[in-house]
């Protein structure tokens, strides 16, 4: 038996590791940690609440945007406030965005390498890669020239000894499959994603301004105001450079994007029967199409228990609780027990090795996580719970959507529970969101045109209107999955606060049962070629979209020996 | 490349933990009191990733303000300079695997990296959870904002004093 560890080598305390068992080249058990304290609860406690937001959406590098709505919605639930149809259009447009840029980045900037061998591109075929590329697609970049000047830049890089993102990896491993020439194409298209994406993200300066980090929320709905007379308000302008950077998307996600994952998915078709996990899946529902707290959402809410697609149940909150049994806390009342995050506790009590260490102590508690339970179930939760539940419902234009890209690579619905079947959830979904957009951009223009220029409900804005006590939880859809936020104001201050984010409903480890979560149960199976190169092991983890950045080592628990592998 | 910015200003680090966010402080207190000229951007970069590709096409030449680790006593100023930039913070391991060192590499890969890059900070004490700088940083603040002024002063970009001390949210919240 040999024992697997994946953890970051970093001068940063943390992020992602995964123990694992393997015998005879298969994976036996899981158990996924995070080895970094994250308690943005402890930092709100006394707060304002309408600050809490500018907090939240430093807990995480690539998920700035879902913390701060995620807190807003929380707080305005708590008191309250109602966002005007224009605030709420405005949240859908830079969620969306966000989505969009999010899972074209995963795809190629952190998926791709797990299935595309950088070092076999430098060998491909200009010619042939360029017939390969017309074959699958119309998108113009395709000429012999075009992909030898790729490559020769490639090489340019490679022989400066300059790998740089290509520089970590298992290239040469027998579980990759591409040809040369679809290698090529995919590094070709690796660097058109980054460029394509620079200029994409422009939307968010458009709706949020200069800064990075976005400054346009605000507890009742938006801060950047719209006006079609002022050249520093969202106006005419802003909508024809919305529309123009959408349509370049949606040229970007239908002719590269998706041409690219349906044809290096018919590759790997066994990974469409690898990394199932818990068969659980949760969607909060997200892009609401009306106002107030019951609004409906383009992309449905529900819940499906054991791959269940006949019996989608409504998604109720009060079935949320959080469990430490296995993780580094304590709660006063006992381990044994949930708590909902209303009465969350994050009493931090590290029990584990000193770092650095080898092994963690699985038997007992082994993570900074806690361990989410919808009811006593595991849930996953991202883009293939909501498009299962989408589909599941019958969403028109993620039936059509899923069953289009189920008949072009040639496998059924089941083949959705996997590995392969989460990426091509996450393509499937970019789509129907990059198309749905123009929608909110028209639907913006047209309030405009009708002198329609609310952006915010300030009834609620000072705190004497607010109940001495109030609670509230926020709802949102990530582009990793459901985010809970839960708040508990007291006199016009923060008296607690609970964040339930997508990692830790996927990444989080076992429950007071001992119950996996999903991460562990969908590694159980997975084969491994090469224990001190488990490429395959990443390819599960990182078809979640982990936001906690992991690397590897090795140890062979018979010789006791251990083999530190970089990070990848 | 689209040169817009002369000189940016790109502070980097996370708030929440500690030190960490020493440079991300510098640039508020640095947009509180000064005044920056045409062609120079002071940018709260955070913990983000490739976000900032868009900001480093536009820049012909940065000045990164981060915490740096090493020998010294923490609180000290270290000044880094080209090919010692990237390997300093390779080990800022942002999120998604995407980080610092990552996002200067993208800029290469396409072709739009800055002409020059530097990489000015302190050596921090404690990365913990928690707002707020360690003692130690706290008393070398002054001396980080005088070397970033005297950095900008080197390349041609004087930032003068505000008549009134301005506003940051972020120095209000983060101090």
């Amino acid at each position: 038996m040999t024992h697997i560890v994946v953890d970051p080598i970093t001068r940063i305390e943390g992020h992602l590791r995964i123990e694992a068992e393997v015998d005879g080249g298969v994976l036996r058990d899981a158990w996924s940690s995070s080895t970094m304290f994250r308690g943005i609860e402890i930092i709100l406690q006394g707060r304002d609440p309408r600050d809490a937001w500018i907090f939240t959406q430093r807990i995480c590098g690539v998920c700035t945007t879902v913390h701060a709505l995620a807190s807003v919605l929380a707080v305005e639930n708590a008191i309250g406030a109602v966002p005007p149809p224009n605030a709420r259009l405005l949240r859908n447009l830079i969620t969306a965005a966000q989505f969009v840029q999010d899972h074209v980045v995963h795809f190629y900037q952190l998926h791709a390498l797990d299935w595309v061998d950088v070092v076999s591109a430098l060998s491909g075929d200009p010619a042939k890669t360029s017939k390969l590329a017309q074959s699958i697609s119309d998108w113009p970049l395709s000429s012999e020239k075009y992909f030898s000047g790729v490559r020769d830049r490639l090489k340019g890089f490679v022989s400066g000894g300059r790998l740089g993102p290509f520089a970590n990896a298992y290239w040469g491993h027998p579980a990759y499959r591409l040809p040369p020439e679809a290698n090529l194409l995919a590094v070709a298209h690796y660097l058109e994603a980054l460029e394509w994406q620079r200029k994409f993200i422009r939307i968010h300066a458009l709706l949020g301004g200069k800064n990075p980090h976005l400054q346009s929320y605000l507890v009742g709905g938006m801060a950047t105001p719209i006006d079609p007379n002022s050249e520093t308000a969202i106006n005419i302008g802003t909508i024809a450079a919305m529309h123009e950077l959408i349509a370049d998307a949606r040229t970007f996600v239908n002719q590269v994007y998706i041409p690219d994952l349906l044809a290096i998915a018919s590759f790997y078709k066994e990974w469409f029967s690898i990394g199932a996990g818990v068969g659980n899946y949760m969607s909060y529902g997200e892009f609401p199409h009306t106002e107030g707290p019951n609004a409906v959402p383009y992309l449905p809410s529900g819940i499906i228990v054991q791959r269940d697609l006949a019996h989608v149940q409504p998604v109720d909150p009060r079935q949320i609780s959080e469990f430490v049994t296995h993780s580094w806390y304590d709660y006063k009342g006992g381990d044994a027990r949930g708590l909902h995050p209303f009465e969350g506790e994050t009493n931090p009590a590290y029990t584990g090795p000193k770092p650095p260490y080898d092994r963690l102590h699985t038997d007992g508690k082994y993570s900074w996580l806690k361990a989410p339970r919808y009811g006593d179930k595991p849930m996953e939760v991202g883009p293939l719970a909501r498009m299962l539940v989408a589909y599941a419902k019958g969403q028109p234009q993620v039936k059509k959507a899923v069953n289009g890209a189920l008949a072009a690579l040639g496998v059924g619905p089941a083949a959705l529970f996997s590995t392969l079947g989460r990426t091509a959830a996450r393509g499937i979904e970019t789509q129907i969101i990059v198309e749905k957009m123009s929608d909110w951009v028209d639907a913006l223009a047209n309030n405009m045109s009708q002198g329609d220029l609310r952006i915010n409900d300030n009834t609620k804005w000072d705190p004497s209107s607010w109940p001495a006590e109030c609670m509230g939880a926020g709802f949102h859809e990530a582009p990793r999955g459901a985010l809970g936020h839960w708040v508990h104001i007291k006199n016009g201050a923060i008296g607690n606060y609970q964040c339930v984010v997508p990692s830790t409903w996927n990444a989080g480890p076992r429950d007071a049962r001992g119950n996996r979560g999903p991460y562990e149960a969908a590694l159980v199976g997975t084969p491994v070629a090469i224990a001190d190169q488990p490429l395959e092991i990443l390819r599960t983890v990182h078809s979640f979209d982990p936001c906690l950045a992991c690397g590897v080592h090795v140890v062979d628990a018979s010789k006791n020996e251990i083999v530190r592998v970089r990070a990848v | 490349m689209a040169v817009d910015i002369d000189l940016l200003i790109l502070g980097l680090g996370n708030v929440l933990c500690g030190d960490d966010g020493l440079g991300v402080m510098a640039v508020h207190q640095i947009e509180e009191r000064y005044d920056a000229p045409r062609g120079v951007r002071v940018v709260d970069g955070g913990t983000l990733g490739l976000a900032l590709l868009p900001l480093l096409h536009e820049a012909r030449t940065v000045l990164m303000i981060d915490a740096i680790r090493c020998e010294d006593a923490p609180g000290s100023v270290v000044r880094l300079e080209g090919a010692d930039v990237s390997p300093a913070v390779r080990e800022r391991l942002s999120p998604h695997d995407i980080g610092v060192a990552e996002l200067l590499d993208a800029a290469e890969l396409l072709g739009c990296s800055p002409t020059k890059i530097m990489l000015l900070g302190l050596v921090p004490d404690r990365m913990d959870l928690g707002i707020g700088l360690s003692p130690g940083v706290e008393a070398g603040m002054p001396a980080l904002i005088d070397a970033i002024l005297g950095e900008a002063a080197g390349l041609g970009h004087v930032l003068s004093l505000k008549p009134q001390r301005g506003v940051s949210d972020g120095a209000r919240l983060w101090a």
